[in-house]
Formats: C-alpha cells, sequence, structure tokens
C-alpha cells in the first residue's frame, strides 16, 4: 500500500459519536439558518473535532457504547476540505503511537490486514477521546461564568489546555 | 418677597416610582440643574407645574394638553399600577414646598386609583378618584404644617408660587421656548408693553378725551346752525361735516375690519411659516435618521457576522485556534518523523548487506582484474586469471559477468511492503499553518476581542445617534395633524398666505390713506366753520371745543411717548442681555431693534454693524433673542421679579458658546432657577454620567445644585427614574 492508498483509506472513514449528546450538538452546531444571540459551531465535524482536542488534553477517553446508541456523520476526507485541519489532528494523533499501539516503521511492513486494523485504531482513538470530550463540555457549558460569552469556547479551550479546571 | 422652591416629589407620577420621600429633589437659590436623557422624567417634571397649575398635563406623543381628569390613568407609573393587586387602591402625586421670607407652604395634588382588573392601560380596569389639592402652611420659626381649608385661599398659596399673569416668563417647555413671547404674533411685544406701562389706562383716557371733544364740537356745531347769524356758507360746511362724520364713520368700521384681516393674514403666514420650517426641519432630520438607520443596520450586519465568524477561528489555517497548548506534539511530530526516516533508512540500508552483502560494497577483491582486462576475458571467453577458458554459459564466464556489472546491481535497494514516507511529509506540510501558530493563537484571541469590541462599540454609537436624532425629530411640532399636512400642500398655503396678506396690506394702505384725508378734510372744515362763526354767541363753546381738542392731543401724545419710552427701555434691556447672553460665543452678534409697524404692531429685527437686517442666524442665536426680550420685560419693571424660572432648556439648539451665558444671565434675573436639560447626559461617564460641559457646569460656583436623573435598562413597564444629586 503507498501513501496515497493509506490517505485515502484513511479519509474515507466516518466517525462515530454517543447519540446522548444530540442536543447539545443541536445547541452549539449552528447550521447557518439564523443568527445566534452568541457565536456557535457551524457543521459537526468542528464540535468533534473541539471535543476531541479538549478530550484529548484532559486525558478523558471513554469508550463508545454500542453501536446502535451511536450515530456517525460526514467522512473526514471531507470535513472542511479547504483548511488544513485534517492533517492537523491527524499529525496530533499519530504523536500517541504508544497509546496506538504501533509505531510509524512497523507500519512499513504490515500486512494489508494489519493496516486496516491501525486506521481501526486510529479512528477509535479519536472518538473515544472525542466522546470524553462532549462529555466535559456537557458539564461545563451551562456554568454561570460561561454563561452568553462569545468566547465561551476559547474560554473552556483555554482553561483545559492550560490545565487549569479542577 | 422672592418665592423660593425649596422641594419637588412624586409618588408613582409617571416614570417617578415609589413614595414622595423616595423622589424628592430639594432644591437651593440660585441656580439648580436637572440633567436627564430622553425619556428620563425630563418632561414628567414639567407636568408637576401644570399639574400644579393649571391640572393639566402635556401629552409628549401629540404636544396636547389634557386634564388629570381625561388623563389621570396614564399618570400613574406603569410599574406601580402593575404591582397593585385587583381590589387595591393605588396612588399618585405630586408634593411641592416654596418658602417666602416668613413662610413655608406645602401643595400636594394626588389622585387614587382603584384596580378592577388586570389591564394597566384599559380606563374601565380602574376606577379613579381626583383628589382635594392638600395645601398646609408653616411659619420658618417655628416650623409645624397647619391645613389650610379654604378653596380660595388654597388657589392664592398656589397661584402666589408665580403669578398667572407672569408664568409666561417663568414657565416654559421644550418648543414653548419659542412661544414665551410668539414673536409671530406682533401684538407679544405690544402686550408686553401694555401690561407693564398699564397703557390700558392710558387708551381709557385718551378715548374719554376724544369723546368729550367729539361731544364738545358737536355742542358748538349746534349752536352755530341755530344762531341767527349763521351764514349759509357756515350752515353749508356744517351740513358737510355731518355728511363727512358718516363717512369718516364708516371708514373707520372698514379700517378695523381690513385692520383685522391684515393681522390676520400676518398670524396665518407665521402659523405657516413656523409649520414649513419645522417641515424642513424634520425633512432634513428624516434625512439624516435614515442615514444613520442604514448605518446602523450595516454596522449591526457587520458585527454579527463577525460574531458568527469567531469560532471558525479555531479551524482556520489563518488564525489555528485549535493549535493552542500542542507545542509538545508539535515537536513530537516533527522529532518522530525524524526518527521515523533515521529509521527506515537504517533499516533499508541492513537489508540490503543481508540480501545482497557483495553488492553492498563497491571495492574489487585484491588482485580482480581491471575492467578493461574484464571486457576482454569475456569477449575471449577465457579467464586470464586461473588460466582456463570461460565459454558462453558456463559458471565461470557468468562469473565475469557478474563481476562487471557489480555497481549497478548494488543500485536496486530493497523495497518495504508499504511506502508512507509521503503520508508522513504531507501530514507534516500540510499541518504546518497549525503548527507554525501554536505560541500566535493567544495574540490571535486578544485582536479578536478588540475588534469585537470596536464593532460593538460602533454600533451602539450609531444607535444613540438615532436615539438623539429621532427624540428631536419628535420634538419639533407641527400644529394641527401633522399626517395630513405635506410639505406641498404647506408650501401651497404658504404661497396663498402671502398673497393675501399682500392684498390685505393695499387695501389697508388705501384705506388708511382715505380716512387720513378725510380727518384732515375734517379737521379742516373745523377751522374754517371755527373762524366763520358769529363770535358772540359760540365764543364759549368754540373755547371750550379748543380746549377739549387740545386735552385729547396731549392726553394722546401722553400715552405715545410712554409707550415710545417703554419700548426704548425695553430695546436698551433687551440689548444688555443679548451682549451678555452672547459674550462667551465667538460669533459676534448685531444689535436688537424694536420699530413700530403700520398697523401698530412692534417689529422685532436684528441688526448688524452696518444696519442690515440679520436673518438665518443660527437656532442658538434666535433663541437668545427670544430669552434677552423675556429678561428685558422682567427686567424693565420696576419690582424685582420675584418668581422662579422654571425651564427646558434645548441647550443642543443654545450651542456651546451659549450655555454658561444662559446660566449666568438666568442667576442675574430670577432667584431661583430650575432647569432641565438632556444634553449633558453621557451614559459612558460612569462616575458623573455628564458629559464635558456638564463636568464644567458643575464645578461653577454659581450651580446651587446638580442633579442626574438615570433610568436602568429595563422593560418599559418596569422603567422608574431614579436621580443622583451631584451637588
Amino acid at each position: 500500500m503507498d501513501s496515497n492508498q493509506f490517505r485515502e483509506k484513511l479519509l474515507i472513514k466516518r466517525p462515530r459519536y454517543n447519540k446522548r449528546y444530540d442536543l447539545l450538538i443541536k445547541k452549539l452546531a449552528n447550521k447557518g439558518t439564523t443568527k445566534s444571540e452568541y457565536s456557535q459551531f457551524g457543521p459537526i465535524y468542528e464540535i468533534f473535532i473541539y471535543c476531541f482536542m479538549i478530550g484529548l488534553k484532559s486525558q478523558r477517553r471513554i469508550p463508545l457504547p454500542e453501536r446502535k446508541l451511536t450515530a456517525d456523520f460526514l467522512e473526514i476526507g471531507k470535513w472542511k476540505r479547504e483548511s488544513p485541519i485534517v492533517d492537523f489532528l491527524l499529525s496530533i494523533v499519530l504523536t500517541k503511537s504508544e497509546e496506538l499501539s504501533f509505531d510509524w516503521n512497523s507500519m512499513e511492513d504490515m500486512e494489508d490486514n494489519d493496516l486496516s486494523q491501525c486506521i481501526d485504531k486510529i479512528i477509535s482513538f479519536i472518538e473515544e477521546y472525542a466522546n470524553g470530550g462532549f462529555q466535559l463540555l456537557e458539564e461545563l457549558y451551562e456554568k454561570p461564568e460561561y454563561a452568553e460569552s462569545h468566547y465561551i469556547f476559547m474560554d473552556i479551550y483555554r482553561k483545559v489546555v492550560e490545565g487549569e479546571l479542577e | 418677597m422672592a418665592t423660593i422652591i425649596k422641594t419637588i416629589s412624586f409618588n408613582n407620577f409617571f416614570n417617578y416610582y415609589g413614595e414622595y420621600d423616595d423622589t424628592q429633589y430639594d432644591f437651593e437659590e440660585g441656580t439648580n440643574i436637572i440633567v436627564a436623557d430622553n425619556g428620563g422624567g425630563k418632561s414628567k417634571f414639567f407636568n408637576a407645574f401644570l399639574w400644579l397649575f393649571y391640572d393639566e398635563v402635556l401629552d409628549s406623543e401629540t404636544k396636547r394638553r389634557y386634564g388629570i381628569k381625561d388623563f389621570g390613568l396614564k399618570i400613574i407609573s406603569d410599574k406601580a399600577k402593575k404591582e397593585t393587586p385587583i381590589g387595591d387602591t393605588v396612588s399618585c402625586g405630586i408634593r411641592l414646598e416654596y418658602e417666602t421670607p416668613r413662610k413655608r407652604f406645602r401643595i400636594i395634588k394626588s389622585i387614587k386609583a382603584k384596580k378592577l382588573d388586570e389591564s394597566i392601560t384599559d380606563n374601565n380596569a380602574w376606577s379613579l378618584t381626583i383628589d382635594e389639592a392638600e395645601v398646609d402652611v408653616t411659619d420658618l420659626v417655628l416650623p409645624k404644617y397647619k391645613a389650610v381649608y379654604d378653596p380660595d385661599k388654597k388657589r392664592e398659596i398656589i397661584n402666589d408660587l408665580i403669578q398667572p399673569s407672569l408664568r409666561q416668563y417663568s414657565f416654559f417647555q421644550g418648543e414653548e421656548v419659542d412661544r414665551i413671547i410668539d414673536f409671530s404674533k406682533k401684538n407679544s411685544i405690544k402686550e408686553a408693553i401694555n401690561t407693564l406701562t398699564g397703557m390700558s389706562d392710558f387708551d381709557e383716557l385718551v378715548k374719554t378725551t376724544h369723546y368729550i371733544n367729539e361731544k364738545a364740537i358737536d355742542t358748538r356745531d349746534k349752536h352755530i346752525k341755530e344762531s341767527e347769524n349763521a351764514s349759509i356758507q357756515t350752515q353749508k360746511d356744517l351740513e358737510e361735516k355731518k355728511a363727512l362724520r358718516i363717512e369718516i364713520e364708516k371708514l373707520e368700521k372698514e379700517y378695523e375690519n381690513v385692520r383685522i384681516q391684515f393681522e390676520n393674514a400676518e398670524k396665518e403666514i407665521a402659523r405657516i411659516e413656523q409649520n414649513y420650517t419645522n417641515a424642513q426641519k424634520r425633512q432634513k432630520l428624516d434625512n439624516k435618521i435614515k442615514e444613520e438607520r442604514n448605518k446602523l443596520k450595516t454596522a449591526r450586519d457587520n458585527y454579527h457576522d463577525y460574531l458568527d465568524k469567531i469560532n471558525g477561528k479555531f479551524f482556520d489555517g489563518n488564525f489555528a485556534w485549535l493549535a493552542l497548548g500542542f507545542d509538545k506534539e508539535k515537536n513530537d511530530f516533527r522529532d518522530r518523523i525524524t526518527q521515523y526516516k533515521e529509521t527506515r533508512y537504517e533499516t533499508l540500508t541492513l537489508r540490503g548487506i543481508e540480501e545482497n552483502p557483495n553488492d553492498h560494497f563497491t571495492i574489487l577483491p585484491f588482485d580482480s582484474p581491471d575492467s578493461v582486462t574484464l571486457d576482454k576475458m569475456i569477449d575471449d571467453k577465457h579467464c586470464y586469471v586461473c588460466n582456463r577458458s570461460a565459454p558462453e554459459g558456463s559458471d565461470a564466464h557468468k562469473y565475469l559477468l557478474k563481476l562487471k556489472n557489480r555497481n549497478n546491481t548494488s543500485k536496486a535497494k530493497p523495497k518495504f511492503r508499504n511506502d508512507l514516507v509521503q503520508f508522513f511529509d504531507n501530514l507534516q506540510l500540510n499541518a504546518s499553518p497549525f503548527f507554525k501558530r501554536t505560541d500566535q493563537v493567544k495574540d490571535s484571541v486578544m485582536s479578536t476581542i478588540q475588534i469585537e469590541k470596536d464593532l460593538k462599540g460602533r454600533v451602539i454609537k450609531l444607535e444613540k445617534n438615532v436615539k438623539s436624532l429621532v427624540g428631536s425629530r419628535q420634538d419639533i411640532i407641527i400644529t394641527g395633524n401633522d399626517d395630513e399636512s405635506k410639505d406641498s400642500d404647506i408650501i401651497k398655503d404658504y404661497g396663498v398666505a402671502i398673497k393675501q396678506k399682500q392684498q390685505s396690506e393695499d387695501r389697508y394702505n388705501r384705506i388708511k390713506g382715505e380716512l387720513n384725508n378725510k380727518l384732515k378734510t375734517l379737521e379742516d372744515l373745523n377751522s374754517k366753520i371755527s373762524k366763520e362763526a358769529p363770535l358772540s354767541n359760540s365764543d364759549k363753546f368754540e373755547s371750550f371745543a379748543r380746549l377739549t381738542r387740545d386735552i385729547e392731543e396731549a392726553t394722546r401724545r401722553t400715552r405715545d411717548r410712554v409707550f415710545d419710552q417703554m419700548l426704548k427701555r425695553l430695546e436698551s434691556y433687551a440689548n444688555i442681555h443679548f451682549k451678555d447672553l452672547i459674550k462667551y460665543n465667538e460669533q459676534s452678534g448685531g444689535i436688537l431693534k424694536f420699530t413700530k409697524s403700520p398697523t401698530g404692531t412692534i417689529d422685532f429685527n436684528y441688526i448688524d454693524s452696518n444696519g442690515n437686517l440679520v436673518s438665518g442666524a443660527s437656532t442658538g442665536f434666535q433663541r437668545m433673542k427670544i430669552f434677552s426680550v423675556v429678561m428685558a420685560i422682567i427686567s424693565a419693571n420696576t419690582s424685582n421679579y420675584n418668581y422662579p424660572l422654571l425651564a427646558d432648556a434645548p441647550l443642543s439648539e443654545f450651542g456651546t458658546g451659549f450655555i454658561k451665558s444662559f446660566f449666568e444671565e438666568a442667576g442675574k434675573i430670577f432667584p431661583q432657577s430650575i432647569i432641565l436639560v438632556k444634553e449633558l447626559y453621557d451614559k459612558d461617564n460612569a462616575k458623573t454620567l455628564l458629559s464635558k460641559e456638564g463636568e464644567a457646569l458643575l464645578k461653577e460656583s454659581a450651580i446651587s445644585t446638580f442633579y442626574v436623573n438615570t433610568q436602568e435598562d429595563v422593560e418599559q413597564i418596569e422603567l422608574v427614574t431614579s436621580k443622583k444629586r451631584l451637588k
């Protein structure tokens, strides 16, 4: 398998999320219908990426529940195509190879099945940290200190990445 | 004996929610200022005085006055009405205390409303009662209020605060400033002079002396006619005079009618002119409001668009907010990719050695033939090293060939199963906009906050502008139903009125000329008859006629002299005040000139130093002219003016140059002024809520008390006016 093939196999994946966060996603993801009182995210993948990042930084990796309680959305390759965000996301993920249980060099000799498993591990990694991030966001979102601020998501993000959350 | 207002307080009166003691304003002699923005209780404050003096209030929407009984529900605080349970009663009133040198008076006017239903606007949901005015009096030595019961005495005490005939000089609101002296009514100054000089007494005297003179002449003429010695010519003249007097009488009636018509035409022009001017002002403001509203809409759209894009900056490579806190991962990735490539290379190399150890080395074994010899041996099919044949296809020949091709085969490196170098390389390359911004995110956020703040500030500023313009527009009155009056109609009416005035004026002048001629003829005839009359009989009657004529003449001249003297005096005082009012203004003013018009009214003109009539001066100037005349009328009165000034001062019309001089001059004439202004208000100055002009005024020693009215940003029904005393 060459680089392009590997990348393609990775980018057609559709990560899943816990359906219990549907309401939160609906609240936060403005699909562009009306002007909000204060800022929201745009498409679902934005909030997904955001939750992955805060989940990762707060070390909250929570496996997804059984499949019927989850849903998927857009394939990774279509996330904000004009932006390098996906490459950044994958770069971050691949720095965690110990947790992923494979290293880059070993991938060079893997059979296709094994390589597909690596891809699955990458996706699970993303899904489970995003799941943790959703949980964290749900806890923080309604707190009065973040109420009605245009910068609620940056305020939360900063506190998480700088380890200021109790 | 000046009257000084000591306190004013309200009980659930419009936005003044609460008990009297909660809303009390304390005032002193001198200048007292209350700063209030639009809707901040300014006109409501004035309404308290309208209620006090006239049992009326002004509806700020229609600009019309209504009796308390017709308007009662609307004057009660919405918040108080809302809080009153059904079946309970809410009270609403005003309380004022004023002092003279010996006594203090307290006046309360109030109503009560019983709530029958939930609505706070439906008159049927409330049962109103108007309380009797409460008036109490105390002396200042041992203060203890005693009630006054006599209704006439109560009325007297209320009127003593400011005498009704003088209220027009003491008490003016908003656009009414221009109507204290309504210069459209040219009688205004004449009436003022009449009041000041008791001119009506003189007029009566002139009328009386004229009547006596006429009677004296009639008696003389009768005797001349009945005299046997009267000549035929004299008889003829007497008949002619009789006929002439009838004509004069008719002409005088016609003259009076035409004079009234002419005055009415002038009033009509003035009325339309004011409307026309106001219509122009409103049109100008409408255009400005439209322009500002468009700017506001754009600013709001820009602001909301900006807000909507804030969170996009997490994912946009130009801002890369997601990269915050990922420096470690950035370095990790860089190290890993380096390590990966190094390991890869080592692995490649080792694998190459394992597979073809000899290929790995590029140096030939010791004593190996050179490449030329090798070629020869291959061609000759013979090995000259071990001296044996090497036929084509034999192992020896193959070995020779292998030796020759050793460098080429060593370049064919062994492959990995999967080639992922480019995958990792591309990740690093594509992710670089995020990686290189990990330490720039905080600055980007601060910059975003600042831009957002600037955009929001612009929206707020434009909102304020629009609100102020709309407020100004509401202050411009067009009398009548201004929904129906269009500018084109006003202009048409104005043209018609001008024409009518011209026609009236022509007729007036013609009749006046005719009348004067006839009066002259009458006078000549009287003289002639007088000369012709037989002396013996008519001497005493002639003398008496002459005497009464002289008395009438003297009375008339005295009256005119008194009038002219007062006019000059007013003009002089007006100019003194005018000069003081404009002294801080950079624009130099002309002088004020009062002149009698042909119809006997007083024209009021503003002349520059070259004697040219100045028109089109700023609104501030116009207002100062009016104040000069008002102050002149008060100053020209021989006794001191003893009543307070209550003014709603549109300082924006005055301009900065006039504000200070206005307060100084008011202080000189009126023992106390209570002045409400809005233009000194600045919501953004959290400390004093005043603009810089307001803060400058606060420091003036001539200012006795200084209040700022405030309102919270709540829904209309909860809106209450609070006050902050700064001095």
